[in-house]
């Protein structure tokens, strides 16, 4: 009976803790968690620990990767990376070396990548444990975020490989209005002064300023 | 359905309860408190006392296990205990060192 029923749940070495389960105490191993329950105490993996929507870890946390769509309240040391999904909620530290937080996710804490002045500069094709294509579609933040993981370069070059087309559109329009205050302004001026003030717009602009604040 | 499942190489010391199936393939030591099946399989180790509705040990428990329902020695099954449950079946092949008591 057990044998008939256990493949259809878990093929290989994952393993499920199920969403009325709960574990208190210590855990370690050496293949991916799956919490959909509760697990309170310590987790230490040299694997993935994924925290699913249902599931709530209340622990030091010790893993390579994770994946956050549930709850974590406590610290989470990871050797690769920590990903907060769009529907994931944190409380704590994380300490690792790529740290992913996407739109829509809650945290609170403290973020350590390690020595970032010698980071070597990441791929776009750096291997995520997993992307998930799901939680990324509402990143109009993305250009934002750099500055929670405090390292600009990191977003820009792990989004394309994500979500490659989507991505041009958005910066495009971003990028825009930067450029776009600076031909309007002679365009505005211009009418108001002669030809030949061109060469001096900026002067003529100072002073409609201050006319504007009087 | 997301049946919880403690893998080959998972060691968990503490206490684990619930109201689904767990299936241990791994090593548990503490307390484990199920008002479902628990399944020790054959790579299984179980250091811990058990209160579950069922039970079905092929690996290693060490402890003791109440039941509500039914407790089952399997062929391959190793357990050093006591065993309260109202049924108790110990298959040929099982090694078991413990009481039994099957009052309800």
């Amino acid at each position: 009976m057990a044998t008939a029923r256990t493949p259809t749940t878990s093929s290989d070495g994952a393993t499920i803790i199920g969403e009325s389960v709960h574990i208190r105490g210590q855990l370690n191993g050496g293949e991916d968690l799956h919490v959909l329950g509760r697990v309170e105490g310590r987790v230490d993996l040299e694997r993935t620990l994924v925290v699913a929507q249902s599931g709530i870890v209340k622990a030091e946390v010790s893993v390579k990767n994770a994946v956050i769509s549930g709850v974590v309240v406590g610290n989470i040391h990871a050797s690769e990376s920590v990903e907060i999904t769009r529907e994931g909620r944190m409380v704590g530290d994380i300490f690792s070396p790529r740290i992913i937080i996407v739109d829509g996710a809650s945290f609170r804490g403290n973020v350590d990548m390690g020595d970032i002045a010698n980071m070597p500069a990441r791929k776009p094709s750096a291997e995520r444990p997993r992307p998930t294509p799901v939680a990324r579609p509402a990143a109009p933040v993305a250009p934002a975020r750099p500055a929670v993981t405090a390292k600009p370069g990191a977003k820009p070059a792990l989004a394309p490989a994500a979500k490659a087309p989507e991505k041009p559109a958005e910066r495009a329009p971003e990028k825009a209005p930067e450029k776009a205050p600076e031909p309007t302004r002679p365009a505005t001026v211009t009418p108001l002064e002669p030809p030949a003030a061109k060469g001096l717009p900026q002067k003529a602009q100072k002073t409609r300023v201050i006319v504007k604040r009087k | 359905m997301a049946n919880t499942v403690i893998g080959n190489t998972i060691v968990i010391d503490g206490e684990i309860s619930g109201d689904e199936d767990l299936t241990i393939r791994g090593t548990v030591k503490g307390k484990i408190a199920l008002s479902a099946s628990l399944i020790v399989e054959n790579s299984g180790t179980v250091e811990a006392d058990i209160e579950t509705k069922n039970v079905e040990v092929s690996g290693n428990v060490t402890g003791n296990i109440t039941s509500t329902e039914r407790v089952e020695l399997k062929s391959d099954g190793r357990m050093v205990g006591d065993i309260k449950a109202p049924r108790i079946l110990i298959a040929d092949g099982a090694v078991f060192k413990g009481n039994v008591d099957m009052e309800r």
